[in-house]
């Protein structure tokens, strides 16, 4: 063990000094040096002062900086706060369906009209637009959405404007009814203004394979929509009676956010999708434009002129949260879906 | 004892620091010294307000300091204790305790940084190293090994900390890429 003491001892075979002759323990106070001590004591001095200095520094700095958030009213300062104005942009990307979690990072048509009611409460925030990319979805989900808008406007009366891109269909165009304005591409495929339900049916499948279904039910119509049966002429009946009713509901909240009766709507609402230029001859889109051209006009309509500063929908955590969740995610939300054969009534084009 | 004569004693004599019983005062003194740096490193977050004010804040710097002291002095220890050298860890963990008055010496250097004549990074850095080398001067005395060794042990915790905030970061640096990919 001394020989390994050694050799890491010195990197020229040398034992520094103290280790060979081991001092003898001494008084301390006695044998150190008045002159080091007096130096110590003076820079201990030196070390207090800068530390009460350190903290009445912090100290002032704090309380100026309490003192200016109190005071300090942005709304006086017309020049800061002008700056400060901006249009949201919100997205709608995607089938619309309620969320299956109540987590805020989820897109799910709560989290959604929670988006736009936050939006709208922002002070800041002179106008909104809706950047919808949507063939529609389910019918509570589109009108979760729908009636968030219309609370929106009529309680900040700030303008809301709907950007179509790609497809805004159905239920993407029920959302974008309850806008001030509509701005789409030409080429945009729009309209699908109807109520689907639809049902597979794999009775014949059943039989093939030997496997048979047995419901026992409280009342007739408690398994209604059933995939493993033929459907009754009576639930047919039933449906299509809440079908039409899911439809009229749809065509008066376009004639409401176009401004057109329902007479006018009715012969356009027959399920068919037009293009952007159709859709603008039918009255059912403003203008043309894209992205940039619905924040000029959301910038006009709010009073912040073309070229307005955006402001990005979504808290910076939500939206990493969501980017994990959606890749760490163990099921593939694709496959479930496809998977998924329940049957409900939806605003939706079935083309996309 | 005072702490400023036994530091001074130290100074003048850090062969005490091998003698066959621990220094008088040396326990007091290092812990001072953990409170005085403490002081120093609480006062510099203030000023760049990286942490909240308040008595708890402080103790949770004081917690954290000890803590990784008391790691930093553990695993220097082991690797003396492996390496064949012979020293105490307590007495090691307690001069440590008295090189850390050296961090207070932030305080001037953050003015120094708040008025633009050094670079904050720069102040910390000078510190840390002063602080770096005192402790390796400190591991030559207690451990009585050559110097290159004393710096090799005081480096380790450092490098090993260094090499893992690199790795955690390139971790995380490719896990985003990942993730937006």
């Amino acid at each position: 063990m001394e020989e390994q003491n050694n050799s890491g001892a010195d990197t020229n075979g040398r034992q520094p000094q103290q280790a060979a002759q081991p001092a003898q323990p001494a008084p301390a106070g006695k044998t150190a040096g008045g002159g080091t001590a007096l130096w110590l004591k003076i820079i201990a001095v030196l070390y207090g002062l800068s530390l009460i200095a350190a903290f009445a520094v912090v100290n002032r700095a704090d309380t100026a900086r309490k003192a200016r958030s109190k005071d300090m009213d942005l709304s006086k300062l017309t020049g800061l706060q002008k700056k400060k104005d901006a249009v949201a942009v919100i997205p709608i990307y995607g089938v619309i369906t309620q969320g299956s979690s109540a987590r805020s990072w989820d897109r799910g048509s709560q989290q959604t009209a929670k988006r736009i009611r936050t939006m709208a409460a922002r002070k800041e925030v002179k106008a909104i637009v809706l950047d919808i990319n949507s063939p529609g979805g389910s019918v509570g989900a589109v009108q979760e959405i729908y009636s968030a808008v219309l609370k929106a406007k009529a309680e900040t009366k700030k303008p809301f404007i709907a950007r179509f891109g790609e497809v805004s269909a159905s239920g993407g165009y029920y959302v974008g009814a309850a806008c001030d304005q509509i701005v789409s591409h030409p080429g945009t495929i729009t309209g699908s203004i109807g109520v689907i339900f639809s049902v597979s049916n794999i009775e014949g499948l059943m039989k093939k394979v030997g496997l048979r279904n047995e419901a026992i039910k409280s009342g007739k119509f408690k398994d209604i929509g059933s995939m493993t049966r033929e459907m009754s002429p009576e639930e047919r009946r039933l449906l299509q009676g809440m079908i039409d009713d899911s439809y009229e509901q749809f065509v008066a909240a376009v004639a409401q956010g176009r401004k057109m009766t329902v007479e006018q709507v009715k012969p356009l609402a027959d399920g068919r999708i037009y293009t952007g230029r159709q859709a603008k001859e039918a009255g059912l889109v403003d203008k043309f434009g894209d992205l940039q051209d619905a924040v000029d006009a959301a910038g006009v309509a709010g009073g912040l002129g073309k070229n307005p500063r955006v402001l990005s929908d979504g808290d910076p955590f939500e939206n990493l949260m969501s980017l994990l969740d959606s890749k760490l995610s163990l099921r593939s939300s694709a496959v479930e879906q496809a998977l998924d054969a329940t049957p409900r009534v939806e605003y939706r084009w079935s083309g996309r | 004892m005072n702490p400023i004569n036994t530091l001074a004693a130290l100074i003048d004599r850090p062969e005490l620091l091998t003698a066959a019983d621990r220094p008088a005062g040396l326990g007091r003194t290092g812990m001072l010294g953990y409170l005085a740096g403490t002081l120093g490193i609480f006062a510099w977050l203030r000023m760049y307000s990286a942490v909240p004010p308040g008595f708890l804040s402080f103790a949770a710097v004081l917690l954290c300091l000890l803590g990784l002291n008391f790691l930093m002095a553990a695993l220097l220890h082991l690797f003396m204790d492996l390496t064949g050298a012979r020293g105490g860890a307590g007495r090691l963990f307690l001069a440590f305790g008295c090189t850390d008055y050296l961090m207070s010496l932030l305080i001037p250097m953050t003015f120094f940084a708040k008025l633009n004549l050094v670079g904050g990074f720069v102040a910390y850095s000078a510190c840390v190293a002063l602080l770096v080398y005192a402790r390796v001067r400190i591991v030559r005395r207690v451990y009585a090994v050559s110097a290159n060794k004393a710096a090799l042990g005081v480096l380790l915790p450092y490098a090993w900390m260094g090499a893992a905030a690199f790795v955690a970061s390139v971790y995380s640096l490719a896990w985003l890429i990942w993730l937006v990919i």
